[in-house]
């Protein structure tokens, strides 16, 4: 059985539908791309699923416990992270997480033993006397984390937590989210930087004006939004200085355009992109040996080719292709 | 990386403090677990902010400056009065802080917590609206004691200066403390009201106007008790009834607000309406049972009840206001344990019908006592005006919500706009008959004309009638009209809101 199961879920606010007929589901230990254009959604759903919002249809279990009906029985079950960090301001970072950690009912040492555990899993240690609005966005961002972490619940429902982080910080918040999940725990995340959710999560769930419209592994996805159509894309770089440069760009452009199967060419920064129309049932092989016929063409032109890859399709391709960019 | 944290670790943090003895220590520790989590962070944030020390230091500079000058006026004298006027200075410098800087910090406080979404990150620990609202209050009354630690010598200094007796001092600080805490109650409730930014800085400009108001007549109250004492007034048994009627409305409306304030706090899951419902209730009971024991105290005087009675209604009018425009149904988890007569629970429709009884039953309790008061027509006149602002808060709210909640559209239904519609109403009601009697070129309070003006029907009915042998200016036929017409209105509201709900869970 699934630690979170979500049916037929929809959110009215007067004549606007928020979310309509959204279900997925989630297994402990999972971690779940929530993907969607602004004002998908997305937030609307995550409050539902923190118990600070009630659905106006549809059902959502939590270990077996109805949020809707029983919303108290299954809050220590979740700890939610909202796109604000939601600190104090003159209230050190210990004081923070013990404050919380005595509005879940911990007591005496076993409140301590917490707060030390949380802190030195969120690398807070060396900050714990520091006031929080002392800390960077990225540690004030932990310490929020940390608070979500203190009554060790077995759902995460994190929203936009990558959200204004430079890129240490996002790594350092990609493992532990990691080694959240591998302790068992189910993380929800939403956010709009796909590249990040590629690399965390294990399945996704995309969508728009509060409907779902694709969900499933990340690399189902991919395989579903390629479509039937083959169409393989590579990028093109020149080793190519000086006043010739321009003119090498010009002939490589043209001579790909030349080629039987290239149907598009554009220019970017410092390289050039390729898209190579293949037949319906085209498999990898074929793929393959059309890039190689293209890239001789290239050779025998006597053009100074320094790189020649094909270009993995990633989430944001996956994205573009499922959404249409409409908002609700 | 682990969350979990070895037993070893947890042991050697809860070890005692080098020199406090260990069973010091758990003691403490025990105690501070029993305490409000928000009391403890309230108080470390508030002890941390420069407003706290700034304003501390100025009261202690100020009382101290105060005080000497009070010792080079009355050193050289055998005998002095000086003792109110001193401690009336120093109960301003306290009472800036306490009517002022308390309540609003209160305000600010809350509202920020809601502004910055906080709010729903301590309602997710389980901690509750009510615990969480209970918390915030009691850290500003800590304040509010610090703050007080700092004056009270100089307060019961002044009563070494003479003129001033211990128990107008006593009367004064108890007063004072019970209008500090009404007033950090109302700033709470305040910081509820508003959800959008606009609404929060117009609550806010209120709130601000409000605690300037009322702390220019708290002091003004203070400046006629320990001034006039002994001459304008004394401490005799109206004065102390008059006291305790003060306190008891200080006490019971503090408690509705606050619960008030703790429904709009708490989330549409819970029952949320139960203990304002309740409070409301139990407001008017024991007001009631308290207004009844000062009748008949006062020898069945017929002014207790005559005013009570108007008060009491209109007080009932403003509480109705926001009990019946609540939002229509209930969750699903509240309907099933929902009986026709559980008028706690939440839903419009619920609302209305225990406004409906509440007003009426208030006309008919104080009219009641009026009866049993002499029987004269002054009595039957003030019982009449009592019941008729009964039946018009009746009519006018079933008119609001028909107009609100009828369409199908639901344009106008909600709570915020079926109040606007109730004082629209109102003010139509009460403004458009004494205009139209203008262009009839009849008189503007014209009886008739007037009959359904909630605020000249109400006066017509208590008017006294010099030409008429029975001393009354409207029959109590007319009075029966009005009650018909309420009485249809508020059916047609009834259904209306049962029709509503029916609709809302049928979703």
């Amino acid at each position: 059985m699934s630690l979170l199961e979500v049916k037929g879920l929809r959110r009215d606010y007067g004549a606007l539908r928020a979310v309509d007929d959204v279900s997925f589901s989630l297994e402990a230990g999972g971690i779940l791309g929530f993907i969607g254009p602004n004002g998908a959604g997305k937030s609307t759903t995550l409050r539902i699923l923190a118990t600070l919002d009630v659905p106006t249809a549809g059902t959502v279990l939590l270990d077996g416990t109805s949020l809707v009906d029983a919303p108290d029985r299954a809050r220590p079950l979740l700890g939610y992270m909202p796109d604000r960090y939601g600190t104090y301001d003159d209230v050190t970072v210990r004081e923070f997480l013990d404050f919380f950690a005595r509005a879940y009912g911990l007591k005496g040492a076993l409140r301590k033993q917490r707060v030390e555990s949380v802190m030195e899993f969120t690398g807070l240690g060396p900050l714990a006397h520091k006031l929080t609005t002392e800390l960077s966005k990225g540690m004030r961002q932990r310490v929020a984390l940390g608070r979500t972490l203190l009554h060790d619940p077995r759902l995460l429902l994190l929203d936009e937590p990558a959200d204004g982080l430079d890129p240490r910080a996002r790594i350092e918040l990609r493992e532990l989210l990691r080694a959240l999940a591998d302790q068992g725990k189910a993380v929800i995340i939403s956010s709009h930087i796909l590249t990040e959710l590629a690399e965390i999560c294990d399945s996704c769930v995309i969508i728009e004006q509060g409907r779902l419209l694709a969900q499933g592994k990340v690399e189902d996805l991919l395989r579903q939004s390629a479509g039937p159509s083959r169409v393989m894309e590579l990028t093109v770089r020149l080793a190519t200085q000086g006043d010739e440069a321009e003119a090498l760009w010009s002939r490589t452009e043209r001579t790909l355009l030349e080629q039987p199967r290239v149907k598009d060419v554009a220019r970017e920064a410092s390289a050039l992109r390729v898209r190579l129309e293949l037949e319906a049932d085209a498999g990898p092989a074929q793929a393959e040996a059309a890039a190689a016929a293209l890239l001789a063409a290239l050779v025998s032109q006597g053009l100074p080719v320094c790189a020649f890859s094909p270009r993995e399709r990633n989430l944001e391709d996956a994205f573009m292709t499922v959404t249409k960019g409409r908002v609700a | 990386m682990s969350t979990q944290a070895s037993p070893a670790s947890g042991a050697a943090e809860s070890a005692p403090a080098p020199g406090v003895p260990a069973a010091v220590s758990d003691r403490w520790e025990k105690w501070g677990d029993r305490l409000n989590p928000l009391v403890v962070k309230e108080v470390r944030q508030g002890l941390r902010t420069r407003v706290f020390w700034v304003s501390f230091g100025l009261l202690l500079a100020a009382c101290l400056a105060l005080s000497l000058i009070a010792f080079a006026n009355t050193h050289d004298s055998n005998y002095t009065r000086e003792g109110r006027t001193y401690f009336f200075s120093f109960f301003v410098c306290l009472a800036l802080v306490h009517f002022g800087l308390i309540p609003f910090n209160a305000y600010r406080s809350l509202a920020r917590e809601r502004e910055d979404e906080t709010w729903s990150l301590l309602l997710l620990t389980g901690l509750g609206p009510r615990r969480i609202l209970r918390g915030k209050v009691t850290s500003f009354l800590v304040q509010a004691v610090l703050y007080a630690s700092a004056v009270g010598p100089f307060l019961l200094f002044s009563y070494f200066l003479n003129g001033i007796d211990l128990p107008t001092i006593l009367m004064v600080l108890v007063l004072g403390g019970a209008w500090m805490v009404f007033l950090t109650l109302v700033s709470v409730c305040a910081a509820t009201l508003a959800d959008s930014r606009m609404g929060r800085a117009a609550v806010r400009l209120a709130l601000v106007g409000v605690l300037v108001v009322t702390f220019f007549q708290a002091l003004t109250f203070t400046f006629v008790v320990t001034n006039e004492r002994g001459s304008g007034f004394s401490f005799d048994r109206s004065f102390f009834l008059g006291l305790g009627a003060a306190f008891w409305a200080l006490v019971s409306n503090g408690w509705l607000v606050f619960e008030t304030a703790v429904a709009r706090l708490s989330l549409v899951t819970e029952d949320y309406t139960r203990h304002p419902r309740r409070a409301l209730v139990a407001q008017v009971v024991l007001t009631f049972v308290g207004m009844t024991a000062m009748w008949w105290l006062m020898d069945r005087d017929d002014d207790i009840p005559g005013v009570m009675g108007i008060l009491g209604g209109l007080h009932l009018i403003f509480a109705t206001l926001f009990m019946a425009t609540d939002v229509d149904g209930q969750s699903r988890p509240l309907r099933a344990g929902t009986r026709a007569w559980t008028l706690f629970r939440p839903g419009a429709l619920r609302g209305f019908r225990l406004s409906v009884l509440l007003l009426v039953g208030w006309a008919v309790g104080c009219g009641g006592l009026l009866w049993l008061s002499d029987g004269s027509a002054s009595s039957l006149r003030m019982g009449m005006a009592q019941a008729a602002l009964a039946l018009y808060g009746v009519l006018y709210l079933s008119v609001a919500l028909l107009l609100g909640r009828m369409p199908r559209s639901g344009r106008f239904a909600s709570p915020v706009s079926v109040r606007l519609l109730y004082i629209l109403v109102g003010v139509l009601g009460a403004g458009v008959p004494p205009l139209l009697a203008v262009f009839l070129n009849l008189e503007g309070r014209d009886e008739l004309l007037n009959l359904l003006n909630p605020v000249l029907g109400t006066l017509n009915f208590g008017k006294f009638d010099y030409s008429d042998p029975s001393g009354l200016k409207l029959p109590p036929e007319l009075l029966l009209c009005v009650a018909l017409v309420a009485f249809l209105a508020a059916f047609a509201a009834d259904r209306v809101l049962a029709e509503r709900e029916r609709r809302a869970h049928q979703q």
